[in-house]
């Protein structure tokens, strides 16, 4: 029968903190531990969730792409008359087609031409719900004329409302910024115009790139009526349409375009493997720098551990000393880690763009991870503590 | 010196007597290591400590003392002979049962071992809590401290302390919780004179006042006066077993072995 915790002299953590810049030392070297895996995971998950973060902006529940496109990189569009078939269908509310393209855009200030992506709909259309989207349907009206993306990279030059300069070899003007982010089909950034602006800009750019008219289409977006069931409309919808389009959810596990993204970056890269890497290596740094500590710990008190063991103390109950001491270090080293974590993801996302992500699952993976080191590193500490001989401390 | 009990303890005293003993060995070898390398330090231990007897063992430096306190303390397991301690068979008991055994035993080291980031209150109510008197530790501990002198020094940290005074930390330590049997080495020998002194006379008091066995090490031969009786160890065996004034008379100074009596 064990008596509540409170009652017992709290052997562990007094002699954890007994010596205070020690401790604080220690808490470091398990915050920085926790940061390092922070980071690795966090550019990973970044990484991926960037991907998709337009598609999640996408307002409706079903996508319609051409069949290659496997993921957003590929080019290829398909018939608009693909997304008036579907609009005939019961249960879709409306079909909005999206264009997509790359395009090279003069940096105003270095004049150097960097691409970016441009995003275009007719703005009549709620394809993109996003509050400065909306605020500035006005001006978009007007022609060649876009908004930027404040998180477009800093080699876009200044990202906002005022600019003047070339895209596409014709002059542009920006009329307003949103924010959305990077990711790797984006280049630099991302722009949003109207589609008679993008006509203006893409059906006629010279012999090398084909010409864009409104009679393709690079994502189809469909929004259902209220009380459809979206997974058998999908299978509708893709059972009716010819087999050049492929008909999927936007989001959500499963048959989804995000899925799909997610799933092409993780295989066809190795960034997964690389980031994964690097976070096993801080955990076993972790590992070794806790185990390190607790191994000092159990040095510097050895005589008092065996006199404690000659008194009548248990193996076991040593044990829970050093055990206690690890899963200390784990809560209090991991609170500075995040926080750093948290600082460095904001700075990293401001520098990259891409959307850093600190979740409430993440955080507590990571704890679980920050203490699952500590216990290793506390079990392997534990089995010095138990050759501690009471024998000793007599001679 | 008032001890009414038997003295010179020879191998036949009566029945009853030696199963109230605090510890009674018969025929107790011990070795260290095995095969080639095994080297007996123990010869043909006999040996029998009634209860309330304050014993005092002396030998010269690598004579077996330590080995033959940490084999009464149950904290290295004898393999031969018998060895009951507090009416118990100890050769043959497994680790945990040792352990079990050692809890009735108060130790008392060369060294005083407390724990730096507990205070002297703290490092105390550790024993305490071994018995699971959880509500009445800290008064156990306060109690304790007061008798051997520290009242005031409750809530010091061993850094805050003197030599003697966490040496006597270190006796209330193992004091507290009662023992029938108590086991020091050496207990004065990082102490000053004075201090010296004053241990061992707060160990007198204490065991004569609760009835307690004392089987002490030391080459101080200043503090000889507090034993009932002495034991002498040459090399693994039990040279002598003589009471206080035998050992006076037999020992004259000026003929003792430098190496056991260091100054
Ligand atoms: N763990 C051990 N392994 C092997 N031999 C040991 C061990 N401990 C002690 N010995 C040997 O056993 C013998 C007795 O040692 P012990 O420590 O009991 O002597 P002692 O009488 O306490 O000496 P001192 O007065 O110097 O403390 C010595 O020869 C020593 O070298
Ligand atoms: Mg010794």
């Amino acid at each position: 029968m064990l008596p509540p915790f409170s009652r017992r002299t709290p052997l562990a953590w007094l002699n954890l903190t007994h010596d205070r810049r020690r401790f604080v030392t220690s808490l470091s070297g398990v915050g920085f531990a926790v940061l390092l895996m922070f980071l690795f995971t966090g550019f990973k998950n970044a990484l991926y969730d960037s991907q998709v973060q337009l598609i999640n902006q996408l307002n409706g529940d079903i996508v319609i792409i051409n069949r290659l496109k496997n993921n957003m990189f590929v080019p290829r569009a398909f018939a608009r008359r693909r997304l008036y078939q579907a609009q005939a269908f019961p249960g879709v509310e409306a079909a909005y087609p999206v264009y997509l393209s790359d395009v090279r855009w003069k940096n105003p200030i270095t004049q150097q031409a960097r691409p970016v992506r441009v995003l275009a709909f007719n703005l009549a259309d709620p394809v993109l719900t996003l509050p400065e989207v909306q605020a500035n349907l006005a001006a978009l009206q007007m022609p060649n004329t876009a908004l930027i993306d404040e998180r477009a990279r800093a080699e876009v030059g200044p990202r906002e409302a005022g600019i003047i300069t070339e895209l596409a070899d014709r002059e542009i003007r920006i009329v307003g910024t949103f924010r959305l982010g990077t990711d790797f089909a984006s280049g630099n950034g991302n722009l949003i115009m109207s589609d008679q602006n993008f006509l203006r800009y893409f059906a006629d750019r010279g012999p090398e790139e084909s010409d864009r008219s409104f009679a393709t289409v690079d994502i189809g977006l469909i929004r259902v009526s209220p009380g459809v069931d979206v997974d058998a409309l999908v299978a509708q919808l893709q059972a009716a349409l010819p087999n050049d389009v492929r008909v999927m959810r936007r989001s959500g596990p499963g048959d989804s375009l995000e899925a799909q993204e997610r799933e092409y970056w993780r295989d066809s890269t190795n960034i997964a493997f690389v980031f994964s890497l690097l976070t096993a290596m801080s955990f076993v740094v972790g590992i070794i720098l806790v185990y390190q500590i607790l191994y000092t710990d159990v040095a510097d008190h050895w005589a008092e551990y065996a006199t404690l063991k000659a008194m009548g103390y248990t193996n076991r109950f040593l044990f829970g000393v050093v055990i206690q001491e690890a899963l200390i270090l784990s809560a209090l080293g991991f609170i500075p880690g995040a926080l750093v974590g948290r600082l460095l993801y904001g700075g990293a996302a401001s520098v990259t763009g891409l959307l850093f992500q600190m979740t409430v699952d993440r955080v507590l993976t990571l704890y679980a991870m920050c203490f699952v080191m500590c216990l290793i590193s506390g079990a392997i500490a534990v089995h010095k503590v138990q050759s501690a001989d009471p024998a000793e401390v007599f001679s | 010196m008032e001890t009414p009990h038997n003295l010179s303890l020879p191998q036949s005293t009566a029945i009853a007597e030696i199963k109230d003993a605090a510890v009674h060995i018969k025929n107790l070898n011990y070795s260290f290591g095995r095969g080639d390398l095994c080297k007996q330090v123990l010869y043909d231990i006999n040996l029998t400590l009634p209860r309330g007897q304050i014993v005092i063992m002396t030998g010269p430096s690598g004579s077996g003392k330590t080995t033959l306190l940490t084999l009464i303390g149950a904290l290295r397991s004898a393999q031969e002979g018998s060895l009951r301690v507090l009416n118990q068979e100890i050769v043959g008991l497994s680790n945990r049962q040792l352990v079990e055994v050692r809890r009735n035993i108060g130790f008392i080291f060369q060294a005083h071992n407390l724990f730096e980031s507990l205070t002297a209150a703290q490092n105390v109510e550790m024993a305490v809590e071994l018995t699971g008197e959880f509500a009445t530790k800290r008064d156990q501990a306060t109690a304790i401290l007061t008798q051997v002198g520290l009242k005031d020094r409750v809530d010091y940290k061993p850094d805050a302390l003197s030599g003697g005074q966490k040496q006597r930390v270190a006796i209330a330590r193992a004091l507290v919780n009662q023992p029938r049997l108590i086991l020091a080495d050496e207990p004065t020998a990082a102490l000053d004179k004075k201090s010296g002194r004053d241990v061992v006379t707060l160990m007198q008091k204490l065991a004569k006042e609760q009835g307690k066995t004392i089987l002490m090490v030391t080459h101080d031969n200043r503090i000889l006066d507090v034993a009932d009786r002495i034991i002498n160890l040459v090399d693994g065996r039990l040279e002598s077993d003589e009471t206080l004034d035998t050992f006076v008379t037999t020992h004259d100074p000026k003929v003792l072995d430098r190496r056991m009596f260091i100054l």
